[in-house]
Order: structure tokens, then C-alpha cells, then sequence
């Protein structure tokens, strides 16, 4: 599904990436976890096709990326933004409903069957409660999930957020990531999300993956990769302060 | 107009406007049949009184070919068919264009301030007619003389040098064209300063220019200016998927499949084009570009599948509602008239602007 | 966007005779949000709008009755179809006589009453110093504000007389010609030019010959006035258009110069900008100054200016209003305006 094969990469002129291989079969669900600045974010955007690596290859089901139309990535890949901001007033159904975008009749709009994965959308993250609301006036949180809804709208095959629980509390990280969960397992979606929460990521990921100044340091199953060792040297914390469950 | 701004107040929006929301024909049928009554106001309503029956009789004859007795006088023909038709058709197509460039700048660069003149084409426009001015020729070409050709040539060169100027070494492309736009708009308002005072005589010509009006409309000029317009605004709307990306941000529309680079170029550049041919037609008219796509938004939302065309049609009826107002104050300049309109209604979007929007 | 400040000068200056070179005035711009832009000139035009006509008083007598043009004798039908090459280049085919004339300058208004084509007119430009009184109850069809296209049409008008360097909007005269409406744009910045428009307002309306007369009338009076001056010293003379805020005098080369200059003066002038710094001002100090703005500025406002009294002028008492409408109108009017200027430069001169 996705395929990055010695990819490095800029952040603004600074290198954010090296030498990274890394390979997500599909239907895989994969975290990503690491250090503010160890290049989790930038990885996503290359891995989406918005930076384009200055060494190596990004393929998306085979295709190099940067040869696919945006059009036909947004097909096959969605991505949860970061909180944005709205220049007009906008009601959550119209965000959702932007999810559609790469689906439409490029004149005519929404078709019915768009209607319907909107609809579908919003009551499966269950914003149902939100509807009509102007999406300006939602908590953090709240944004937070209808931007997930939009994203699980897009109907695509893979499916990456990044930080997609910061501004929820408990109980809605717990249901984001089951929610995550249940598309990675029901409808086969390829899941790539980056998250802080090494506890949530071990819980509900069957494979990490740690960057750590911009390379991969470890690659697998939760309890292999999160050693003591590398909790101390990686994060610079007591490993006791990490709960994982084994 | 009060009502829509009282509409602006927050949280009231939401369910007066999906009211109309789920029923986009019904807002589109009654725009359109509020163009249509203005217009045909318009058409009636004049420095000269001519009969609304022999305005309709001389219309059905010559629009229809209808075998109408005439009744009227040739003078009176002539004062419809070719001073007061062309008049209304250039202001709609005018309002109209205006609207959609200002729905896509809005868009585009994601902020409910921006209006069709905002980067550039407003002092382009204004400094290559001053500059015609001073220049002494008088050739006229398609019934267009130096003045439109310049205008309309300024107003799109403005745009390209903002663009240009723009995308040297920035990493936030809209707020770099919108701080690009305002520092070469005000290098050319003071370039139309100096003209201006260079002008002598042509001072009077350059500052109607500056002010707008429709009372220079021909056949001729809405058989140039309005087939540019109509094009571009049909490219805006076949864009709309773009603009609609853009609501949450460059990256999310990347995201959702939008060709952000491509989007933002063409766009700007149809959107520049509609601009200046307005412009170049009838002078610099402000707020109706900013303020149709807004009260639109209002009553359907933010979907600019919705928004473009609406706009289009709400942006012609208060454009020839303006210059039909103008024209009955005894031709005060028709910007005069949608600034009186208009300026409430900005001064509230700048107050609700201030309250935050970030999502 | 932009802004503007009108300034105080552009709206009187329409109304007077071909005056409109008169609003060559620099104008404050600066960038700016639209709305504050366009209300400042909202304000600014309705307060034009408001300003009432000064009447300018007339200090010489106007013997009109000494230049007028013989009765027009039987005018035998000239050669229509005729062409004019107007001011502009223009070349302009009058088809038939015309039968509804419309004058949009003053001056014309003024010429087609003295060469006796008063029954051709049909509709004239507002005038804020009518003349002559026999004009008055024509149905006015432009103003400062502009030129109402509709109501020409609406009289049938078979020819239109404008006004050129924009004192009839370009525009309004693109649109009358796009409507198959003769129009023949006349300025003058000469007496020679200012003559040369009477004829061809002659030649249009077929009263060539009346006009002939007429013009060849002014002329020698004008000739004969300024052989009046011609020996006598020239006092350095400054011509005040307005002093409100700048100071506004007239230009090279000017039909204001030339009369001027006709009139036994050393005329202070400028450039097209009209403008004139009070220190050049003061540097060339004027002997005599003429208030050519006389209708709301005396004497006394003059001695008032703060930097001003230092001016020989000023301490002379040598500060006249003069008459603008008549030195500025280029029409059979002319040799009034000169004899008038003669009359405060020099008044022992004998006229």
C-alpha cells in the first residue's frame, strides 16, 4: 500500500528525514510515535505527497506518488487535518460533507450515494448531535471528531491522522481509537496515525514505529519496540513513567 | 440589507439558513426573478419618461420581432434600445462578474475581507487610466479608447507583478499575495497620485473613472466585455470543488484531492480577468464583489457550487439596482450608491472578524 | 483601495465657460481601506453639490452692443452635406442643416445666439453666469454632473457642440457619435482658436456666413484694444484663479495669457498644473494682482494672507476682481473680457 524506500527529506531547510525504508501492507495499522521533532509529521506529509523527498522513493499501491494526479491520492488516501481555521461560517454537515470532495460529480456536486457516505460518516464517529451547528463555535474536541468524520467520508483505502486525540478527553480518545479500530478491521482500512500517547499507541496498535532525529529507530510489535532502553535514550524519560501493557 | 446584517449575528444564521440550505432551486428561482424585476425596472426608469407600455411594446419589437403597432417615437426607441439596454446588461454583467471574483478572492485566499480589487487590480486599473488620460489620444477602437484598454491592461498587470512578487522564498502563500497586494497597491495609488496631479484638464475624467458608472455603455462595449466575464466565471464555477478544498486550508484541500499550486494559479488569473474587464468597462465599483458572495453564504452556506452562481445573480440585481438608484438621484456616481449600501455591511463583517473564526 | 479629496475648485470651475482647465488640481490619494475612500468623496460631492452659484460682479461695463454681428442677411442654403475637422482631428459629417442643435459649452451656447441660429437650439449645458438672456428657457441636458445622453436623444438632436479636454466627458461624446449623432468637440487655448470655433459653429449649423462676420468683428476689436496697450508699460501681473489652499494662476500659453498680455500685462504664468508656489510667487512679486476668483475673495481677504503683505501688490492696493467668465469663455464675448482688463491695468486708457 504505502511505500517509502530511502527517503530523505526537508523541513524548512532542515533535514527532517533520513534514509527512511519503511513498507505498510494493506489493512496494516501502524503508529507513529517519537520525540517532538523527530520528523512524525513530516513523514506524514511525504507519505501523503505534499513534500516531495529530495532522496528517494514514495509510492502509493505502486504508483510513484508524485506521478499521481491529487485527485486520484485523494482517492485512495485520507488524511485527518490539523485543527484548521474556517473563513466563513460553516455547519458541521458542510464539513463532513467536504470529505467528499474527490468522489463528486465534478459539476453537479453530491450525488445521492455522497449523501449517503456523509450521513454514514457522521454516525459512525457520532457527531449526529452536532448538526447544524456552525463548526466556528465547536469545543477543540469537538472539531477535533468532525474532522475525523470528514476524513472517514473520504472513503478511502488508507487512512492517516496525525495527533488525532490531543484535544479529546478520555473517554473520546478511547472511542477514536476504537473507532479506528473498527475500520482498520471491519472495511480493511491501512491506518497510519502519529500519536504522543505511548499507552494508547501499545494498546491499540499492533505495530510502531519510532523516528527519532529524523530516522526509524524501531519498527514492530509494541512490546518489542518499547524497551526500557529505548524509552530512556529516545524519549529522555523514566521508562516507569510508560505503562505498557505486555 | 439590515436584515442580512442582523443575520450575521452568530448562531442565528444556522437554521435560517438551512431552511434554504436544502433547497438551492428555490433561492436560485427568486434570484433570478429578482434580476429580472430589477431589470426590467431598469429598463423602465430614466432621465426621460417613456411609457412602461411603449417600453414593453418597443422591447417586444425589437427583442421579439413581435409585429407591434408603433406607437412611440424614434427618440424613444432609441433611448431603450441601444442607451438603456446596454446600460442594464453591462451593469448586470458587471455586478455579476464583480460577485464571482469576489466569491473566488474570498475563497481563495480564505479571508472574508478580500474583495476583487484586493490585489491590485483596483489601482492598476485607476493608474493605467490616469495615465490614458494624460496621454492625448483619441482613438477609439470597438467603441473602447485608451482608457479601457489601459485600465483593463493595468488591473491585470498589477495581479501578475503581486503573484510574481509573492512567491519569492514564501512559505505562506496567501498571506504573502494579500501583504504583496496591499504594498503594490499602495506604490500604485501613489503613482495614480502623480497623475492625477499631472492631469490638468483630464482630472474631471479621471476621477469619474475612480467613482464608476454605467452611462457610457454601449453595444459594442457589453459585446466585448461581457463574452471575457461570462468566460471567466464560468471557469470560477467549474472550480468550484477547488474553492470548496480551500475552506479548510491549503493542505486539507491537498488532502481532498485539490491541485493547490494549479487551483490557486488559474483561479487568480480568471479571477483576475473577470476583474479587469469590469473594471476597464465601467470604472471601479466597490462592494458589490464583497458583499454579494456574502449574503449568499448567509442563506446557503459556504459551498461554492451554491455560492458562485447565486452570487452571480444577487451581485447583477444589486448592481443594476445601484446604478438604477444613481441614475435617478440624477447620475451621482453609481460607487457612490453601493458604498452607501455597502459600507454597513462591511463595518459589520469587520466587527463579527474580530470576534475570531479559527476553526 | 484609494482616496480621494476633491478639491474645493472642481466644481465651479464646470459651469464656467471652458473654464475646466481650471480643475487641473492635484489631488490627494493615498491607499486605504474602500470605505472611508468613498464616503470622503460622498461628503465632498454633496457638498459641491450644495455650493451656490457666486455671482461674479462685473466691474468694467460690457458694451456688448459694440460687437455684434451684422443681421444675418438671408443666409443662402449652403452646401450641406458639410465637414468639419473639430478641435480634436475629428472629421464630422453634418448631412442635412441641423434643426436641433444642442450646445454643451457655454461659450457655444453664447456663440449660436450671436450668429443667429437661436431657432436651431434645442438644449444647452447648465451655465452658473447665463448668456444671453435669451438662452435661459432652453431645457438643460448636462451639468457638472454630467451629460444626460437620453434627454439629447430624446430631443432629436441632429448635432452636438461639446466641449474639448474633457469638459464634456469623452465618453458621453463616444456614445452620442455611436448613436449616429453628429458631434463636433471645440476648445480654444488662443483667440485665434477661440474665433476659428465661432466659424465652425457657423459652418455646422449653416450660418457660416453671419459667423464669418462675427468673428471678423471680434477681431478687430480685439485688435483695436490691444493697439490700445501696446506702448505702455506692462505691469508683472499676477491672475488668482483660487488661493483657497494652493495657489492656482494661469498657464503658458493659454488663452487667459494671450488676453492678458492683449490687455498691456506682464502675465505671471505657470505650467499645465496651474499650480504656483507662494514663494515663486513672492520672488516674482506682482505689481498688480487680478481676482479672477472675485466672487468670494476681496481685497481685503488678500491682505489677510499670512506671507502675502510683502507683495508690492498688496502693499499698492493693486487687487482687482475681474470678471472670469468673460476672459475665460472663448465666445463672441471676448473682446468684453479684454476691454475690461484694459480697463483695471490701465484705466486711463480711453476705450
Amino acid at each position: 500500500m504505502i511505500r517509502l524506500d530511502g527517503v530523505t527529506a526537508l523541513y524548512r531547510d532542515r533535514t527532517a528525514l533520513r534514509d527512511v525504508t519503511l513498507h505498510i501492507a494493506p489493512g496494516e495499522r501502524v503508529a507513529v510515535v517519537g520525540p517532538n521533532g523527530a520528523g512524525k509529521s513530516t513523514l506524514l506529509r511525504v507519505v501523503a505527497g505534499l513534500l516531495r523527498p529530495t532522496v528517494g522513493i514514495v509510492e502509493l499501491d505502486g504508483h510513484p506518488i508524485d506521478r499521481l494526479e491529487r485527485l486520484a491520492v485523494a482517492r485512495r488516501l485520507s488524511v485527518v487535518p490539523q485543527l484548521p481555521t474556517l473563513p466563513f461560517a460553516t455547519t458541521v454537515e458542510e464539513v463532513v460533507a467536504l470529505g467528499r470532495l474527490p468522489h463528486e460529480h465534478p459539476i453537479r456536486g453530491m450525488r445521492p450515494g455522497d449523501r449517503a457516505a456523509v450521513a454514514a460518516a457522521i454516525e459512525r464517529v457520532g457527531v449526529g448531535h452536532l448538526l447544524g451547528r456552525d463548526a466556528r463555535e465547536l469545543s477543540l474536541g469537538e472539531r477535533q471528531l468532525v474532522l475525523l468524520a470528514m476524513a472517514v467520508a473520504q472513503d478511502a483505502r488508507a487512512l492517516i491522522l496525525d495527533e488525532p486525540t490531543v484535544h479529546l478527553d478520555l473517554r473520546h480518545q478511547v472511542e477514536v481509537m476504537e473507532l479506528v479500530g473498527d475500520l482498520n478491521v471491519r472495511d480493511g482500512t491501512t491506518i497510519l496515525a502519529v500519536l504522543h500517547d505511548l499507552g494508547l499507541a501499545a494498546h491499540f496498535f499492533p505495530r510502531l514505529i519510532v523516528l527519532d532525529h529524523g530516522r526509524v529507530v524501531a519498527d514492530g510489535p509494541p512490546s518489542d519496540v518499547l524497551a526500557p532502553d529505548l524509552i530512556r535514550d529516545v524519549f529522555g524519560v523514566d521508562p516507569a513513567f510508560v505503562r505498557v501493557a505486555r | 440589507m439590515p436584515a442580512a446584517v442582523g443575520a450575521l449575528a452568530p448562531r442565528r444564521s444556522s437554521g435560517f439558513r438551512t431552511a434554504f440550505a436544502r433547497r438551492p432551486i428555490v433561492v436560485g428561482a427568486l434570484g433570478l426573478a429578482l434580476l429580472v424585476f430589477i431589470t426590467i425596472l431598469g429598463i423602465a426608469a430614466g432621465t426621460v419618461v417613456i411609457a412602461p407600455g411603449d417600453t414593453v411594446a418597443i422591447l417586444a419589437h425589437r427583442l421579439l420581432g413581435l409585429d407591434v403597432a408603433q406607437s412611440w417615437t424614434s427618440a424613444a426607441e432609441t433611448i431603450v434600445v441601444d442607451l438603456r439596454l446596454p446600460r442594464v446588461l453591462t451593469a448586470a454583467v458587471v455586478g455579476a462578474g464583480l460577485a464571482v471574483a469576489g466569491a473566488a478572492f474570498q475563497g481563495l485566499l480564505r479571508n472574508p475581507l478580500a474583495d476583487p480589487y484586493v490585489l491590485g487590480t483596483a489601482s492598476g486599473a485607476a493608474l493605467g487610466a490616469a495615465i490614458a488620460v494624460i496621454i492625448p489620444v483619441r482613438a477609439l477602437f470597438l467603441q473602447f479608447g485608451l482608457l479601457h484598454a489601459l485600465a483593463f491592461l493595468g488591473a491585470l498587470s498589477a495581479v501578475f507583478v503581486v503573484y510574481r512578487l509573492s512567491r519569492l522564498g514564501s512559505r505562506a502563500p496567501m498571506t504573502s499575495l494579500l501583504l504583496t497586494g496591499y504594498a503594490v497597491s499602495s506604490l500604485l495609488a501613489a503613482g495614480l497620485a502623480m497623475a492625477m496631479y499631472l492631469s490638468g484638464a483630464g482630472l474631471r475624467q479621471i476621477f469619474a473613472y475612480l467613482l464608476g458608472g454605467f452611462e457610457a455603455s454601449s453595444w459594442g462595449r457589453v459585446a466585448v466585455a461581457a463574452p471575457l466575464i461570462v468566460l471567466a466565471s464560468a471557469v470560477i464555477f467549474l472550480r468550484a470543488r477547488s474553492l470548496n478544498g480551500m475552506l479548510l486550508g491549503e493542505e486539507a484541500a491537498a488532502h481532498l484531492g485539490v491541485d493547490v499550486r494549479r487551483e490557486r494559479a488559474v483561479l487568480l488569473a480568471v479571477a483576475s480577468l473577470a476583474t479587469a474587464a469590469a473594471v476597464a468597462v465601467s470604472g471601479l465599483i466597490g462592494f458589490v464583489g464583497l458583499v454579494a458572495p456574502h449574503v449568499v453564504r448567509l442563506i446557503v452556506g459556504p459551498n461554492a457550487r451554491l455560492v458562485l452562481p447565486l452570487a452571480a445573480l444577487l451581485g447583477a440585481s444589486l448592481m443594476v439596482g445601484a446604478d438604477l438608484v444613481a441614475r435617478l438621484l440624477g447620475e451621482i456616481p453609481v460607487g457612490v450608491v453601493t458604498a452607501v449600501v455597502g459600507a454597513p455591511f462591511f463595518l459589520a463583517l469587520l466587527r463579527r472578524a474580530q470576534t475570531g473564526y479559527e476553526l | 483601495m484609494i482616496q480621494f479629496a476633491i478639491p474645493r475648485a472642481l466644481r465651479p470651475s464646470f459651469a464656467a465657460a471652458h473654464a475646466s482647465r481650471r480643475t487641473a488640481r492635484s489631488a490627494a490619494v493615498r491607499g486605504g481601506r474602500p470605505t472611508i475612500g468613498l464616503l470622503v468623496a460622498t461628503l465632498v460631492l454633496a457638498a459641491c453639490a450644495g455650493a451656490p452659484a457666486t455671482p461674479i460682479p462685473t466691474t468694467a461695463p460690457t458694451a456688448t452692443a459694440q460687437v455684434t454681428a451684422p443681421p444675418a442677411t438671408s443666409t443662402p442654403a449652403p452646401a450641406f452635406p458639410v465637414t468639419i475637422t473639430d478641435d480634436e482631428g475629428t472629421i464630422v459629417t453634418i448631412p442635412r442643416r441641423p434643426i436641433s442643435v444642442v450646445s454643451l459649452t457655454p461659450a457655444a451656447t453664447e456663440t449660436l445666439f450671436a450668429i443667429g441660429a437661436a431657432s436651431q437650439v434645442t438644449g444647452k449645458v447648465e451655465d452658473i453666469t447665463p448668456y444671453p438672456p435669451e438662452a435661459d428657457g432652453l431645457p438643460i441636458v448636462a451639468t457638472y454632473k454630467g451629460t444626460e445622453i437620453e434627454k439629447i436623444v430624446a430631443l432629436n438632436a441632429d448635432l452636438v457642440i461639446a466641449g474639448g479636454l474633457g469638459f464634456t466627458p469623452p465618453s458621453a461624446v463616444a456614445q452620442l457619435r455611436s448613436l449616429g449623432i453628429p458631434v463636433i468637440v471645440l476648445y480654444a487655448a488662443s483667440v485665434n482658436e477661440a474665433l476659428a470655433g465661432i466659424e465652425a459653429i457657423g459652418t455646422a449649423t449653416g450660418n457660416a456666413d453671419a459667423a464669418v462676420a462675427l468673428s471678423r468683428a471680434v477681431r478687430g476689436e480685439m485688435d483695436r484694444l490691444a493697439g490700445l496697450t501696446a506702448g505702455l508699460a506692462k505691469p508683472r501681473t499676477f491672475y488668482e484663479i483660487d488661493a483657497t489652499s494652493d495657489i492656482y494662476t494661469v498657464p503658458a500659453g493659454s488663452l487667459y495669457e494671450e488676453l492678458l498680455t492683449m490687455a498691456g500685462a506682464d502675465p505671471i504664468t505657470t505650467d499645465v498644473s496651474y499650480q504656483i508656489s507662494l514663494e515663486t510667487l513672492i520672488t516674482l512679486d506682482p505689481e498688480v494682482i487680478l481676482l479672477g476668483d472675485g466672487g468670494y475673495t476681496t481685497m481685503a481677504d488678500v491682505r489677510a494672507r499670512p506671507n502675502w503683505s510683502g507683495i508690492r501688490a498688496v502693499m499698492e492696493g493693486k487687487i482687482y476682481p475681474v470678471n472670469d467668465t468673460l476672459i475665460t469663455r472663448p465666445g463672441p464675448r471676448l473682446a468684453d473680457g479684454l476691454r475690461a482688463l484694459i480697463s483695471v491695468l490701465h484705466p486711463e486708457v480711453r476705450l
